[in-house]
């Protein structure tokens, strides 16, 4: 019964995605296939890496956000475009992006260890910046030119499952979950997340840790820019408008704490799930995507109020 | 209220799944850039009016951003329908490009509307008008009314927006090669909103204490433009044009904010997709000269480009305006 | 209440500065036309504004304030093209904006879910009520009465500021001259303590939605006043902007701490540079990316700052 309660968030989460399947299956059968599965599991790349991210930091509580993510994104894919057509060789490319995505939340992370900042308005200004540069120096044209070779691994599918998706969120997913279930730095988090204060005394480097999440967020989210460049072929200014609000809204249905310590990384993930496979269940039984944008909404205000009341209960 | 309760009435309408009588009908899709917006709701209209008189499904769907990931989301999910022929205006022509492998595969037919995918190999563009004739004709009208010698500013939507980029740089051609002494202003990018068209709008008009015209590019940009001019009390010293629908600029041309707007119309075109749409999933080849049922002109086709042109857009006036509702 | 003094002064000084700067650079920037253009544009952020600075003085943050303006804004328009009297017209748009910021305000503190979570869910419902709302046509060219009389220059200002200056005024009077001021930065201070000193948080928190709402009503009456038009994007962009003019105006986010009179300046400061930029041939696209910079430079410049004096002082000592 403690563990149904731990991960309640997480059971309602697959009892949902569990629901919403049955009732394609009985409503619409047609829309279970592999087919549908690839455009899931493809449309769920980008914004896996960027939730993972936010994630933790959000564990990491010190009221940690990152509303920048989005800004990280696209400001990396054009920066490392330009880049290239400077001269760089192609084969940097991924590198590159994942390297501009580390300094642009190391610089997030310096300002809110160092300067002891709040998140929330360092990455609020880091957000209008990040995304505003990434406009401003293309004069929001999209800078094409992405090598066949990338073009090949964005597009690519093993069987049902898209190549980006295989090789990149999988290994991620797994190397985070071990990150966070096999080694110290979990608990540190965790810990962080539940008493700043109390994490520091017991010798936890908290500022130094803090630090690395930012880093960390930013590099996934300079991995999404480079899996954006591989998908469509050009880096666009604005392809991580709003992104920062569906990571958000992932990571929160998730059933991750805002103030920290609560929460964890497969209650993200599924939360992801259900919202790419909520999005493309309404797309496909051809309901208007008006309707979208309020029913995730909704979900997200439902979910907590159902978690906040069962949990006063038990 | 009564608007709510229609809206979600036609939405629940809308919602019912393709049926089973898809199965022997065949399905015309259009995807636009986003919703919500008359420009594309006249589309609609005019896509089901086809509809009914070919005897097609109709289907319309897009997103509700101008998100070029949402609308490749949408297209994929079409074609996993099975909708027979989906035409869409493109927001990332690179982005849909790999699209058209999977349709030919599936025995789907993908085409561009409205705005183009060039390189892509699709099998037609349903054009409006050629982005050279859009530019050209909305300098050409300008000079005719501001005069050669005109200072104009220049008010656009999504700074990522390929089509309206283009008409830009037609524009800026146009006036080049035609009127030396005309100078436009670099183009400034309100986004999607119309209070930040507006804040543009009058700050331009306080930049430039002789700026003779405002050109608002998107649609989206009109409005906001056009009260701008009516509340800085510059009517008659500032003209707002643009490519704005009758309905959203009807009484700012009344008003005098704006001269003219320079719009084709939405539902020929809508339905013109509609047809080309049948017209691909029958197999039937396009010839020079197309004639399309309700059109009282045929219909050039460009076998070379593949494009098929609606026609030369209207100039709409104080004077004309009235007589169109879209 | 701390006095900000320090951050008022500072932001006063900055606009003056950026005026002289662009006035010299940009003759058409010290036009009287131009002036009153800037002011006419900060009128919607301002009263948005103004509740956020509640709203964040009691560590609440509210994504949602630009679409719950909107919404507003769609009943208004409606309404005004319907012809009701506008009397009714101008009571809707406050109703309205009041009515939501309960349902908000009962979310967060009956449900006990963070503010900027709910509202983050709240935006997305709102967006799709605004788009089912308008259902495909956009309100323009609507009646100018609002616009005449926001903007109706009898008195010694436009009465679109006085309103605003109004609406400032009874704020700072509730928050001096009332327990309402001192219970609302205790709880933005630590909200557990506030309980135990028996405040009526509930009340107060729910109060301080309610009262963030109409004011998003009241600015819907400006912004329709002012536009004439409503279309789906309606206030995508106002709440982050109306974030970091609270922020830059000095209230301290979860620290109880608030200043009216700074975010005044802060919606100002940024009115003021966007178009002085402008008016200096910057294209429009580097806006955002000024905006950013500014909060960042502000923020980092105070801390050095603080940590310079506090260094000198500790050496002074020894």
């Amino acid at each position: 019964m403690k563990a149904l309660r731990d991960n309640l968030v997480l059971a309602m989460l697959i009892a949902l995605w569990v629901g919403l399947l049955a009732l394609i299956a009985v409503t619409q059968p047609d829309i279970l296939s592999a087919r549908t599965l690839t455009s899931v599991l493809q449309f769920s790349t980008i914004l896996a890496l960027v939730s993972i991210g936010l994630g933790l930091v959000v564990l990491a509580g010190g009221a940690g956000i990152d509303l920048s993510v989005g800004g990280v994104v696209s400001l990396s894919a054009v920066l490392a475009m330009l880049a290239q057509s400077a001269g760089m060789p192609a084969q940097f490319l991924p590198v590159l992006c994942i390297g501009i995505g580390l300094v642009l939340g190391g610089f997030n992370g310096l300002l809110v260890t160092r300067l002891a900042l709040y998140p929330l308005i360092v990455t609020l200004g880091t957000f209008y910046l990040y995304s505003g540069l990434a406009l401003a120096l293309t004069g929001g044209a999209a800078l094409a030119g992405v090598p066949d070779w990338a073009l090949a691994f964005g597009r690519g599918k093993w069987g049902p499952i898209p190549l980006p998706f295989l090789t990149l969120v999988i290994p991620v997913i797994l190397l985070a979950l071990l990150i966070v279930l096999g080694t110290a730095w979990g608990t540190w988090i965790l810990a962080m997340g539940n008493d700043d204060r109390a994490a520091h005394l017991s010798g936890i480097p908290v500022d130094r840790v803090r630090l690395v999440l930012y880093c960390v967020t930013g590099g996934l989210a300079g991995l999404a820019a480079f899996v954006s460049l591989a998908w469509l072929g050009s880096a666009r200014p604005n392809i991580g408008v709003n992104l920062e609000l569906e990571a958000l809204t992932a990571v929160l249905l998730g059933g991750v704490a805002i103030t920290g310590g609560r929460g964890g990384l497969t209650g993200v993930l599924a939360a992801v799930f259900l919202v790419v496979t909520l999005k493309t269940a309404l797309l496909q039984s051809g309901i208007n995507t008006v309707w979208q944008t309020g029913a995730i909404g909704l979900l997200l205000i439902v979910a907590l109020l159902a978690n906040r009341f069962s949990l006063s209960k038990g | 209220m009564k608007t709510l309760a229609k809206a979600l009435m036609t939405t629940a309408i809308m919602t019912l799944p393709l049926a089973a009588s898809a199965q022997d009908t065949p399905s015309v899709a259009f995807v636009p850039q986003l919703i919500g917006i008359p420009y594309f709701n006249a589309m609609e209209a005019g896509g089901n009016a086809a509809a009914e008189d070919l005897g097609v499904e109709f289907v319309y769907t897009g997103p509700v951003d101008a998100n070029p990931l949402d609308q490749l989301q949408i297209v994929e999910s079409l074609l996993a329908r099975g909708v027979d022929a989906i035409a869409v205006s493109v927001l990332d022509a690179s982005a849909i490009a790999p699209l058209l492998a999977t349709a030919e595969a599936q025995g789907s037919i993908l085409f561009t509307s409205d705005s183009d995918a060039a390189d892509s190999g699709r099998p037609v563009y349903v054009a409006q008008a050629t982005d050279e004739g859009l530019g050209n004709q909305i300098i050409d009208q300008l000079v005719e009314r501001v005069g050669a010698d005109a200072k104009i500013g220049i008010v656009s939507g999504e700074a990522t927006a390929s089509n309206l980029n283009a008409w830009i740089g037609f524009m800026n051609a146009r006036a080049e090669a035609e009127y030396p002494d005309l100078e436009l202003l670099e183009p400034q990018f309100a986004g999607g909103t119309a209070e930040r068209a507006a804040q543009l709008a009058s700050d331009l008009m306080a930049a430039n204490s002789d700026l003779d015209a405002i050109i608002a590019v998107a649609s989206s940009t009109c409005p906001g433009v056009a009260q701008a001019i009516e509340t800085a009390g510059k009517i008659g010293e500032v003209m707002g044009a643009g490519y704005c629908s009758p309905n959203t600029a009807r009484e700012y041309l009344k008003s005098g904010s704006m001269g003219f707007t320079v719009l084709w119309d939405p539902g020929a075109l809508g339905y013109l997709t509609v047809w080309a749409g049948k017209q691909l999933i029958d197999g039937t080849p396009f010839e020079a000269m197309n004639e399309v049922p309700t059109f009282a002109a045929p219909v050039p086709y460009d076998a070379e480009t593949g494009i098929l042109l609606l026609g030369d857009p209207f100039v709409f006036t104080a004077e004309n305006v009235d007589n169109f509702d879209f | 209440m701390t006095l900000q003094l320090g951050r008022e002064a500072t932001l006063a000084f900055a606009c003056a500065c950026a005026v002289l700067i662009f006035a010299s650079f940009a003759p058409a920037f010290g036009t009287a036309g131009n002036l009153t253009a800037i002011l006419r544009n900060s009128y919607e952020l301002w009263l948005i504004a103004l509740g956020m600075t509640l709203l964040m003085a009691m560590g609440a943050i509210d994504v949602s304030v630009g679409v719950v303006m909107g919404l507003s804004a769609l009943l208004i328009g409606k309404a005004l093209a319907g012809g009701l009297p506008l009397g009714a017209v101008l009571l809707i748009g406050p109703l309205a904006g009041a009515c939501i910021g309960l349902v908000a305000g009962l979310i967060v503190v009956i449900g006990q879910i963070p503010a900027i979570v709910a509202t983050l869910g709240l935006f997305g419902v709102f967006r799709t009520v605004i788009f089912l709302g308008l259902g495909g046509q956009w309100l323009s060219g609507l009646p100018d009465t609002l616009t005449r009389l926001i903007l109706w220059d009898g008195l010694f200002a436009p009465l679109g500021l006085l309103v605003i200056a109004g609406a400032n005024l009874a704020v700072w009077t509730a928050l001096r001259a009332t327990p309402y001021g001192v219970h609302l930065l205790a709880i933005g201070n630590d909200e557990a303590r506030a309980r135990l000193m028996g405040l009526a948080v509930i009340r107060i928190r729910i109060a301080t939605f309610v009262i963030s709402g109409a004011l998003c009503g009241l600015a819907g009456i400006f912004y329709v006043a002012i536009y004439r038009n409503v279309t789906t994007t309606i206030g995508a962009n106002i709440a982050l902007e109306a974030i970091a003019a609270v922020i830059l105006g000095g209230t301290a986010i979860f620290g109880g701490r608030c200043s009216l009179l700074g975010t005044l300046l802060g919606v100002l400061l940024l009115r003021i540079l966007q178009n002085g930029l402008l008016l200096m041939g910057v294209p429009s696209l580097w806006q955002t990316v000024v905006t950013g910079g500014l909060l960042l430079a502000v923020l980092i410049s105070e801390v050095v700052a603080g940590r310079l004096s506090l260094s000198r002082r500790r050496r002074q000592r020894t």
